[in-house]
């Protein structure tokens, strides 16, 4: 019975060597170009590459048993006689070997054909905006607890950013930011930024700001109101949700949706329902490149970076 | 003996069918869309949309599943039923409680640990036991509890109440099949198992008495047949387990793609109704459990803190990509039943809760 079925176990062996090959060369391929991070999030990337490794070895064995299996030599997993109602029984039919090394085959061949693409504006919709989570503290309460910072900070600053204990670190990001002459939103957090702000908004009123990102549009706000935001990426593509914040520029109704602009003004405030949340109050408009990556990643020790 | 061969194939024929058709008909799909107007379907934003969502999904489980596959063969190999039955305890409550402690040790999600259970449940371990580790694995570890905590910097209270409800439904669930279940909750246990196992002694037997004169010989000899053993089934559980995530991660892509977010926020607020959404949510999204808890947060604004939680316990233990992994390796009834079990407490618990820790 073995010498019947030899030939054909030889090319399930082959298949999958290069099935499994291809999985890694398509993480190779993506890593080198750059691609990779439009699809998984940086920190994710080390794991896809040894997971190629992984695959390397694990193919290199199926070609390997392949060519044992063409030279007419015993499987090496020596479990060839009890195949039968084994769960990992090799596909028997033509039509189940197609669909089974198809099915396989289908995400190499979707990545052979179609480019790499970036989303940004055009699923903000489909995911919902997110115009900050949380609510802005009330500072006159008497319970919230003085944030102590090491350094030279003033007393009255201290007293801008009273926080909750959990919030410290929110607290600590504000105090940076309120120093700065310009906040600048860009891909270094974007997130705990704009948090920070809309968590303390009453300090930051005033402030100057620059943020770089798409246009989106969303209903039931006023004309003159579009909102600038990122999409954040924690793991990868499937998990990805835009963030954003309300500008108000005068120029708006000349903007594209998804169109990519840097605003510049002065921090405002806009109710939201029962909320309130930050507005941008633009002095200047201008358009600008799509960012190569154009994902945003949530930083969870930024704290301990300050 | 027959009987059961020939039962065991035609599940497993007809399971491999419906994986054939679903690869034909989008080899034919394509086809079709491809011979209308290829340049125009090259361009169509929700096919570059699907394709980046199944491939990024795919890329983001592929080390988790290859640790998992890794596992299994290893697992296969060189553990034996005995090793596994001397390391649960008999009393069940305290194979439970182990159980729930192993989860915390290993820390893998769920695309791992089905392939992982599948074998353990092979070598002997209680099915109640292992109910409880597949609940609490993907949940009650460190990673998530981190993740969690820092998606949540402001309200630590959601973590802990994260950790708690899972903890807790896993131990339920695990005493409801410990009294509820009878029998074996694998798909298949062919008599190849043990044959299998037979194999492997006789291998031994060959490898070491026979060249006693070169025992280093005969170490390398085995290490090498060791080797080929692993890699060899891991490649098999690699193409068994790979073909349920390509088509779970195929259906989250395809969902993603027609079905968004809003559409389904849409669809109900309310006190039990918004718990229901979440859990819906987090069943079709089909997120890590590393990675969902950030996603909960963008939804924090419109939704309770009850019906976070719900999302991010219920989303972990049962969703479209794991659920099509249980189902291909165990029975549609135990599924149901632990599908059935997860589904109710997580909205009882999540209903519960604001009433005494998330307030």
């Amino acid at each position: 019975m073995k010498t019947m079925i030899w030939n054909p176990e030889a090319l399930h062996h082959l298949a999958r060597g290069l099935i499994v090959w291809g999985f890694a060369l398509l993480v190779v391929r993506l890593t080198f170009s750059g691609d990779i991070l439009l699809y998984i999030a940086p920190h994710l990337v080390i794991y896809a590459e040894i997971a190629a490794g992984g695959l390397l070895i694990l193919g290199g064995f199926q070609l390997y048993f392949a060519v044992r299996s063409f030279a007419g030599r015993a499987p090496a997993c020596a479990c060839g006689h009890d195949h039968e109602g084994h769960s990992h029984e090799m596909p028997a039919t033509p039509m189940r070997v197609t669909g089974l090394y198809g099915l396989f085959v289908l995400p190499l061949a979707l990545c052979l054909m179609l480019p790499s693409a970036a989303f940004a504006g055009t699923i903000a919709d489909s995911k919902g905006m997110n115009l900050g989570a949380s609510t802005a503290f009330n500072n006159g309460k008497e319970d919230a607890e003085l944030i102590e910072l090491e350094g030279d900070e003033s007393p009255e600053l201290r007293a801008m950013f009273r926080s909750r204990a959990y919030d410290r670190d929110f607290a600590k990001l504000g105090m940076l930011l309120y120093q700065q002459d310009m906040i600048e939103m860009k891909e270094d957090w974007f997130l705990e930024k704009l948090e920070t702000i809309n968590k303390f908004l009453d300090p930051f009123q005033g402030k100057s700001i620059e943020i770089t990102g798409f246009v989106y549009r969303q209903d039931g706000l006023a004309d003159g109101l579009i909102i600038v935001g990122r999409m954040a990426m924690t793991h990868c593509i499937a998990d990805i949700a835009p963030y954003g914040m309300i500008v108000d520029a005068p120029q708006a109704a000349g903007l594209k949706d998804d169109q990519w602009v840097t605003v510049k003004g002065t921090i405002g405030r806009q109710s939201l329902g029962d909320r309130e949340v930050m507005k941008v109050l633009a002095e200047s408009v201008t358009e600008a490149k799509p960012a190569a990556v154009p994902y945003v990643y949530p930083d969870r020790s930024f704290a301990s970076k300050l | 003996m027959n009987a059961t061969t020939a039962a065991d194939r035609r599940t497993a024929a007809s399971r491999s069918n419906l994986a054939a058709l679903i690869g034909l008909a989008c080899i034919a799909g394509l086809y079709f869309v491809t011979a209308e107007s290829p340049g125009r379907l090259l361009h169509d934003a929700k096919l570059q949309l699907f394709k980046t969502l199944f491939v990024g999904i795919l890329l983001e489980a592929l080390p988790f599943i290859l640790i998992g596959v890794l596992i299994a063969a290893l697992l296969h190999v060189f553990v034996t039923d005995e090793m596994i039955r001397r390391f649960i305890p008999r009393h069940p409550v305290l194979g439970i409680l182990t159980a729930a402690v192993l989860g915390i040790v290993f820390p893998i999600c769920e695309c791992g640990m089905v392939p992982a259970i599948r074998n353990l449940i092979r070598k002997g371990m209680p099915t109640y036991v292992a109910s409880t580790f597949i609940l609490v694995g993907p949940i009650l570890n460190p990673i998530v509890f981190w993740s969690t905590l820092m998606a949540f910097r402001s309200r630590p209270e959601i973590a802990y109440t994260r950790m708690g409800l899972a903890f807790a439904i896993a131990l339920i669930v695990g005493l409801i099949v410990y009294r509820g279940y009878r029998g074996d909750p694998l798909r298949q246990r062919g008599p190849s198992v043990a044959a299998h196992d037979h194999r492997g002694h006789a291998h031994d037997h060959h490898t070491s008495p026979a060249h006693g004169g070169h025992g280093r010989r005969a170490i390398r000899s085995m290490i090498a047949g060791k080797t080929k053993d692993v890699m060899g089934h891991a490649a098999n559980e690699f193409f068994d387990m790979g073909k349920y995530l390509l088509i779970g991660a195929a259906l989250v892509g395809l969902l993603q793609t027609f079905v968004s977010n809003a559409m389904l926020v849409k669809l109900g607020q309310g006190e039990l109704g918004s718990n229901v959404l979440m859990m819906g949510l987090g069943f079709v999204l089909s997120l890590c459990s590393t990675s969902d808890a950030f996603v909960a947060q963008s939804f924090a604004a419109t939704f309770s803190a009850g019906s976070l939680v719900a999302f991010m316990v219920f989303g972990p233990m049962m969703n479209l990509k794991g659920l099509i992994m249980m189902l291909a390796v165990f029975k549609t009834k135990f599924v149901v039943l632990l599908a059935a079990c997860v589904t109710v407490l997580v909205l009882a618990g999540s209903w519960i809760l604001p009433y005494i820790a998330l307030k």
